[in-house]
């Protein structure tokens, strides 16, 4: 077959509109994008915002997990570009953006409905409010609040804390520190609270799914949980007495492919409608960043979502987190070396 | 001579993949503690400087010595009492050794859970049975661990172990018998000799292989018994240090290649 020049330039010239046309024209032509979510209920939950956008834009998302940090950082690192979002915690983000690993979102694209303001990071999406929380078995002494968590002597039975720091707060809070003198922490304060329990925690778990099995099991009676993973368990109660309040955030990347960032910051736009975070709630009793939210959760079930309780909870600081994260990770693996 | 040459010709493709998908990435990796961001010898001091890490390595060696041990008195006694056997019962016995091998990792340990937990049939067992009016903590601590790490390693130790003392010849201890050995001195001295090089190697080839556990200490350690692997997970993953983690690998990897030095010279004497 023989081009002719005729042919040629009208093609250069359909080319070339094809790549002077707006972003969202292009991101049109994407069939697919891959996210990285955390797995699970909550990876689950994604699924109210995705169909919408699939329904409307025709583009695919493959979702995969877990999340870890580092396969983030190898993502990048590698220059592989075929993934556009990223879950990662409130802690992730700030790492992950002085690490150089992400982009800024492009909020312009995105157009979102109203969300709170901590949700709306020129770095992130906040997409997910989630409680770490004291969760029991019903058939156990009923607890308050941490000091009787840390008090094994009037509330006897095995516990289970996650096997990172970020319990040390609930060590202050048993100790008497008052909610808003918590941070800095006090670490040798919480570690000396910490090595008092230290024999009556039986797990130091990894997984978001063991507290409540190990409470089903009865092989601890109380556990530091993740708020989602004990909402509506028969046989397990929770308060969200000074639990602890985060936001899971989408990222994207650096050096994602521009046209699936389009896609993505559309994708976005689903995220932060409200009767779709609605849908989300009834997968798993986590919270979306839209404030017209609260209203509509069922009445029945209110008691179970982390925002409804934002008054009785502590903001998890970020910026203290971050600034000190490899002290205390030394020592907590001191701690973890006593055990 | 030519037939060496010959040789080599099949022998360089998979040299190639192994030294392009394997070597060099690794050595890459293990750069990282001394070239990343710039030269720098930053991360080793970090290691010397921070005794955590070398006693999580300690603890490893102790909880991969203690398989090893655990792993040995049940293996010897197995493997010899299978040497006995009908050959139509060894086979049968071998499949049994290596029926844990098609279930995955994964699905093994937390079977442990369901049998060994508070709830489980060996407490609910010994709690009906009165033997006992508490559950006995059987996991989330050494004695987890050790069940978890032997019960995937045994067969390591077994099989070989096994092959080896079906080559013992039958005639070397009829002959002590003739001379009118007792059965414990022929144990003792002509069998056990023979058999220990083969022993020897089975049990370093466990040890070298618990030191890289990790799915076992994570669940049925409960998180209280710290690992080299678990911890570079925490490195690698979670803050993520690569270049201590590159350097901590580094040590691990020049232990564990002089531990397997040690198992080819045991094992050479054993062939």
């Amino acid at each position: 077959m023989r081009i002719t020049r005729r042919e040629l330039l009208a093609t250069g010239g359909a080319l070339t509109a094809g790549l002077a046309a707006p972003g969202i024209l292009r991101a049109q032509q994407v069939k697919e994008i891959r996210i990285i979510e955390a797995g699970g209920k909550s990876g689950e939950s994604m699924e109210p915002y995705i169909k919408p956008f699939t329904d409307a834009t025709g583009i695919k998302v493959v979702r995969e997990s877990p999340n870890p940090f580092g396969k983030l950082r190898s993502l990048v690192q590698s220059g592989q570009n075929d993934i556009v979002l990223f879950e990662l915690g409130s802690t992730g983000k700030e790492q992950a953006k002085a690490l150089d690993l992400i982009e800024p979102l492009d909020w312009a694209a995105i157009q979102p409905d109203a969300m709170f303001p901590e949700a709306k990071d020129p770095m992130g999406f906040g997409w997910q409010y989630y409680s770490t929380l004291l969760a029991w078995r019903s058939d156990a002494k009923t607890p308050k609040n941490w000091a009787d968590f840390f008090n094994t002597k009037d509330f006897p039975g095995k516990r289970t804390m996650q096997d990172r720091p970020y319990g040390l707060p609930y060590a202050l809070l048993a100790d008497g520190v008052p909610a808003d003198k918590l941070y800095p922490l006090d670490l040798d304060r919480a570690f000396k609270v910490m090595d008092r329990v230290k024999k009556d925690v039986s797990v130091w778990w990894s997984a978001g799914a063991q507290p409540p099995q190990l409470l089903k099991d009865n092989e601890v009676q109380y556990a530091v949980s993740y708020s989602g993973r004990v909402a509506g368990q028969p046989g397990i109660s929770y308060t969200y007495e000074q639990a602890i309040l985060d936001l899971a955030y989408l990222v994207v990347p650096k050096g994602a492919r521009p046209a699936d960032k389009a896609a993505a910051m559309r994708l976005l736009r689903d995220y932060s409608k409200a009767a779709n975070q609605l849908e989300a709630a009834k997968v798993i009793s986590y919270t979306g960043p839209s404030p017209d939210l609260p209203a509509m959760l069922p009445k029945d079930k209110m008691a179970e979502f982390p925002t409804v309780h934002r008054e009785k909870q502590i903001i998890h600081n970020v910026k203290w987190w971050f600034d000190n994260a490899d002290l205390v990770e030394k020592r907590w693996q001191q701690f973890k070396l006593s055990l | 001579m030519r037939l060496r040459a010959g040789v080599a010709i099949y022998v360089v493709p998979l040299l190639v993949l192994m030294l392009v998908a394997f070597d060099v990435p690794i050595v890459l990796m293990l750069a990282q503690s001394v070239l990343s961001p710039h030269p720098t010898v930053a991360h080793w001091a970090e290691l010397a400087d921070s005794p955590i890490y070398l006693r999580v390595l300690g603890n490893t060696f102790q909880v991969a010595t203690i398989t090893a041990v655990v792993c040995g008195l049940i293996g010897y006694p197995l493997a010899y009492w299978m040497r006995g056997l009908r050959p139509g019962m060894q086979l049968v016995v071998v499949t049994l050794v290596l029926l844990p091998f098609w279930i995955s990792i994964l699905v093994r340990t937390y079977a442990w859970i369901v049998v060994l937990g508070n709830n489980g049939i060996v407490n609910r067992s010994l709690m009906g049975l009165g033997f006992t009016d508490r559950p006995v903590a059987f996991l989330y601590n050494q004695l987890g661990v050790t069940i978890g790490t032997t019960n995937v390693l045994l067969p390591f130790l077994v099989l070989p172990l096994f092959a080896a003392m079906l080559k013992i010849d039958e005639r070397l201890l009829q002959a002590a018998a003739t001379l009118g050995a007792p059965r414990r001195a022929i144990f003792w001295r002509v069998f056990f000799p023979l058999s220990l090089p083969a022993f020897a190697a089975g049990l370093v080839l466990v040890f070298i292989l618990t030191l890289g556990f990790y799915v076992t200490p994570a669940i049925l350690g409960g998180g209280r018994v710290p690992m080299i692997a678990n911890m570079l997970d925490v490195l690698i993953n979670t803050l993520p240090r690569w270049e201590l983690a590159a350097a901590i690998s580094t040590v691990l990897l020049a232990a564990t290649l002089a531990l397997y030095a040690v198992y080819r010279t045991i094992a050479a004497r054993a062939a």
